[in-house]
């Protein structure tokens, strides 16, 4: 018998189990995990970074922290960001009324080759300068980026709104579907078949 | 070309969680970067030029992220070796022996020696897969061979 039919004999006890099965509609709703696995810093940040004023003071449980001044909600506020090096965040901040708020988010991204790639601090900065969509109790809808508030509420059609956001040179494309979650484009609007639920 | 996800789980599956397990060594881990593989194929608006370019690119993918979970942080998944061999039928003791020798290879020496001697891939395609240069490949091939040669002794045969 050579090498290979020996080795092959020996690998034919290892079978994927018998239960192994993958829908493709199963994969559709995986696929959007994924896409929005890309982009949960933006859904889960709902806030915005000023570009500069950032300074990096403590490194602890093998975490960056830092503080920043950001745009939530439209208000320019400080705020206490700690970047755990696995492509995931979490951060303090203190709302208008004085209430301190914390939030978390992170994600991961598909390189081209297939493999995983947790997003980095940077891209992490740059999916929390993304514009965010609120739902406010009177039941209108706002979308704000940096000093920018936008109540969109009347603005969906079968549940899916575009907006269109520009600031100076750059412009930004939002597909908004309606308690769905949301997605942006730089350069045209994202199909909401690929926003999560 | 793109044929049918479906076509090639059916196809495909099992090559490419036996593949996984070589580099994850555990079968819930195995499972997933099948599933994700086959998950990334259905995603990709790539076009394929024939079978083997699908073929390759799959086991490609495979690697990659099997190699991911390896080493992950957060790696849930950690069922030792020895337990999952418990639960495998081997056709004898010398399959047996030449399954946990090869699992005791170093990784890089188990996925070319996995892609030589159970996918039937060339020292060529072996380096186009896992973009290596063919000298890097004949050097790991020979490096893994010698390993299982030194475990095995007369269970394997020199075919250097």
């Amino acid at each position: 018998m050579t090498n290979k039919e020996k080795y092959k004999m020996a690998f034919s006890a290892v079978c994927i189990s018998d239960g192994f099965s993958l829908e493709v509609e199963k994969m559709k709703k995986m696929k959007r995990r994924h896409i929005m696995g890309t982009v949960a810093a933006s859904i889960a940040g709902c806030m915005i970074f000023m570009a500069s004023a950032t300074v990096a003071y403590a490194m602890d449980v093998g975490g960056i922290q830092r503080t920043v001044q950001l745009w939530i909600r439209g208000d320019c506020t400080d705020a206490t960001v700690q970047f755990d090096g696995d492509g995931t965040y979490s951060m303090e901040y203190t709302d208008a009324d004085g209430n301190v708020k914390s939030m978390a988010g992170g994600g991961v991204a598909l390189a081209p080759d297939g493999s995983e790639i947790p997003i980095s601090e940077e891209e992490l900065m740059e999916h929390l300068m993304m514009p965010d969509v609120e739902y406010k109790d009177d039941g209108s809808v706002w979308i704000y980026w940096f000093d920018q508030k936008i109540d969109i509420t009347d603005k969906f059609e079968d549940g899916v709104c575009y907006v269109k956001l520009v600031k100076g040179k750059e412009t930004l494309y939002v597909t908004v579907k309606y308690k769905g979650g949301y997605a942006v484009g730089p350069h045209k609007y994202e199909e909401p078949d690929w926003i999560s639920e | 070309m793109k044929p049918s996800v479906e076509m090639l789980i059916e196809k495909y599956r099992n090559n490419l969680y036996v593949m996984a397990f070589s580099v994850c060594k555990n079968t819930q881990d195995a499972e997933d970067v099948v599933q994700d593989t086959f998950i990334q194929y259905w995603a990709q608006k790539k076009e394929f030029v024939s079978e083997q370019h699908i073929r390759a690119w799959l086991i490609r993918v495979a690697i990659n992220k099997a190699k991911n979970k390896v080493n992950t942080f957060f790696r849930k998944n950690t069922l030792p070796l020895e337990d999952y061999m418990q639960t495998l039928t081997f056709e004898s003791e010398e399959s047996s022996g030449l399954f946990e020798a090869v699992m005791g290879l170093p990784e890089k020496y188990r996925i070319v020696i996995h892609l030589f001697y159970y996918e039937d891939y060339s020292v060529n395609e072996i380096a186009d897969i896992l973009k290596l240069t063919q000298g890097n490949v004949k050097v790991r091939l020979s490096r893994g061979r010698m390993l299982l040669r030194n475990t095995l002794k007369e269970g394997w045969e020199d075919d250097e």
